[in-house]
């Protein structure tokens, strides 16, 4: 596996007169898992198809490892892994079987593709199950086996749609232990989702895609300015409030009260406070993850 | 060597997922009960034909094969690529190596197995109806291999509609339509297609009379009529045999060595279809003449059964050539269908 990094530059694709990708143009390096975060229906899936060589773009460029997925489809399919946000499977076939013939689709002898299958089951967890059908299988497991279907032929880009979708919190702790593992031994890892807690505790770098469109990276970075939440809870609410009476804005939710600052400094500045005046402050934390807040905040801006 | 077993690869994998399931077997079953039916009633009429029923039966039990085969192929192939696509394992698959002709190929091949099977189950069947004697081994072997060629192009043909058809559904069912359109549309379009383009006919009449009679009533000195001409539209298939070489069931008949009894007529049922399919290929003649006054000049059809299949095309091989072209062009729209990455996309499909 030679690492691979991932270019796409003015990508564009619509369905008739739906505009799935109008405007799409980002990069994702070896060794670090990228995220790309919007909403439902924001082009990230008809992205992905063009990216693992299924859908032509109507324009712009997209290189993987420096080759095309237009003109040399072949090529590109021996480096990249997908794994669809449809999960599929052959249903009469067991796991085992499944991760063997997609071995040999990629070209492996097929005692070889058997010993891979044997790897991928133990790497995912699904050694009690990998001799039964699939349809047996949970969401959760076909989610696993999918990945595992993805990692096959050990390419050295990953393309994940919506990976985390139906696991429940131990297998997610798995997925993310597992993805940061296989950045870590050189591979480019984009992974796709709308759960942005998934995203926050996976990702190095995140791509924003609004309406079929990235978002232009200066945005995101003026985004950085704008206040933030931090979310404070005390032994004693009554002091805590008594604390926060001369400031503007706080707020409150059910897990504590809400108070804007201007950036980690800020919060800092806030905590001393606290303490100075005597609240036994029992937690104090951002309200919302980074990628959450800056993925609200353009929500927000783009609907005003 | 690689691309082969590549197709390999799809077949084994098509086999285990798609073909083989229970209600396949169930199926298979049914087929057999069916055959052993038809197999006992052609035993109980063996009474009638006696040792020349062997033949017919034979012919008997070989149609209906092709009927129960014909019927069971559509639902084996002309699911194969949508039904995958719904099942959301199609694009996995094209992610991999795989090329979209080894895909296609593959799916091909293993329809065409499946359907294979239940010509398997027929082959004993086939032997108790040769069983009652009077059977040629050649006949046999001609009507298997025609069998086995005519369902491989009916598997091609639902392997390309489940690529070109997004939904499942309808895509069986168009392949369906296509089995009718050859085994019975041909002969509609036949039947109506001679009474729609009739020719005209002359026959030309001579009688004579009696001029004089003796004492004994006999007739002494006759002198001849004048002649009656009647012109007359007929109905006329020479150009249309081609359509009925497009008939599976024609084409099988044609194919298989044809057997006259010492009196020239057919000793079973290929036999008597050829004859009668080949006939048409001859034009009806345009004017005859019929005179007692002068029968040597009588037009006669001279043509016994054994020169009407020597002077005639073999429909067979045309038949063949227009299903092989028809199987070819269906695999050939799969493989394009099929092709990624993909500029256009059918209404209402998903690549995944």
């Amino acid at each position: 596996m030679d690492p691979a990094g991932l270019v796409v530059e003015g990508v564009r694709r619509s369905f008739g007169s739906t505009h799935a990708v109008r405007d799409m143009t980002f990069s994702a390096a070896p060794g670090r898992v990228t995220g790309l975060i919007g909403p439902n229906g924001s082009g990230k899936t008809t992205l992905l198809l063009m990216l693992a060589t299924l859908l032509a773009p109507d324009a712009g460029s997209i290189r993987i490892g420096g080759l095309d997925p237009v003109r040399d489809p072949v090529g590109v399919r021996s480096i990249i892994g997908w794994m669809p946000d449809v999960l599929g499977s052959w249903s009469a076939l067991t796991t085992r079987a499944t991760l063997e013939l997609t071995g040999r689709l990629y070209g492996l002898p097929k005692p070889r593709a058997a010993a891979r299958a044997a790897e991928l089951i133990e790497l995912v967890h699904l050694g009690d199950l990998a001799d039964q059908p699939t349809r047996v299988l949970s969401r959760g497991q076909k989610q696993r086996m999918s990945l595992a279907r993805a990692l096959v032929h050990d390419p050295a880009v990953l393309l994940l749609d919506e990976p985390a979708s139906g696991l429940d919190p131990e297998a997610r702790v798995d997925l993310r232990v597992l993805v940061r593992a296989l950045a870590a031994e050189g591979r480019t890892v984009l992974v796709s989702s709308h759960v942005l807690a998934e995203l926050e505790e996976m990702a190095d770098d995140a791509v924003y895609v609004q309406a079929g469109a990235t978002v232009d990276p200066d945005r995101v970075e003026a985004l950085r300015d704008a206040p933030r939440l931090w979310r404070v809870r005390a032994e004693d609410p009554g002091a805590l409030d008594a604390a926060l009476a001369g400031r503007d804005d706080v707020t409150a939710d059910h897990l504590g009260r809400l108070v804007p600052v201007r950036d980690e400094g800020g919060a800092a500045d806030l905590l001393a406070a606290l303490v100075r005046d005597g609240v036994r402050v029992v937690a104090f934390a951002p309200a919302a993850g980074d990628m959450e807040r800056t993925f609200l905040e353009l929500t927000r801006e783009s609907r005003a | 060597m690689r691309s082969v077993l590549a197709v390999g690869t799809v077949v084994d994998l098509e086999l285990r997922q798609r073909v083989r399931s229970t209600a396949w077997y169930v199926l298979l079953g049914i087929a057999a009960l069916l055959l052993l039916g038809v197999t006992f009633l052609l035993i109980a009429t063996a009474g009638v034909f006696g040792r020349d029923g062997g033949p017919q039966a034979v012919a008997a039990v070989v149609f209906f094969v092709l009927l129960l085969g014909t019927l069971v192929t559509p639902a084996l192939s002309g699911g194969a690529i949508n039904g995958d696509r719904d099942a959301g394992t199609l694009a996995t698959t094209q992610v991999t190596l795989l090329r979209g002709w080894q895909l296609v190929l593959g799916k091909f091949l293993a329809a065409w197995t499946a359907s294979l099977a239940f010509l398997a189950v027929a082959v004993p069947f086939l032997l108790i109806a040769a069983g009652f004697g009077g059977a040629d081994p050649a006949v046999l072997f001609t009507a298997l291999a025609v069998t086995v060629l005519e369902l491989g192009v009916i598997a091609a043909v639902g392997v390309g509609l489940s690529a070109l058809i997004a939904r499942p559904i309808f895509s069986v069912v168009t392949t369906y339509l296509v089995v009718a359109a050859l085994s019975l549309g041909t002969l509609v379009a036949f039947g109506l297609g001679g009474l729609a383009f009739p020719v005209r006919v002359t026959a030309t009449y001579e009688n004579y009379s009696a001029d004089a009679v003796n004492d004994d009533g006999e007739v002494v000195r006759a002198v001849c009529d004048p002649p009656t001409v009647v012109h007359s539209s007929v109905p006329s298939y020479d150009r249309l045999w081609g359509l009925l070489a497009a008939n599976p069931y024609v084409v099988l008949a044609d194919a298989v060595p044809s057997r006259f009894d010492a009196t020239g007529n057919p000793k079973d049922a290929f036999a008597a279809i050829k004859l009668s399919e080949r006939g048409v290929q001859i034009p009806i003649a345009r004017s005859t003449y019929q005179s007692d006054c002068n029968p040597g000049r009588n037009t006669q059809d001279t043509s016994t059964p054994q020169s009407v299949v020597d002077s005639t095309v073999p429909t067979w091989t045309v038949g063949l050539v227009i299903h092989l072209v028809l199987a070819l062009l269906m695999l050939a729209a799969a493989v394009r269908a099929v092709r990624t990455p993909a500029r256009r996309l059918a209404r209402g499909t998903r690549i995944a």
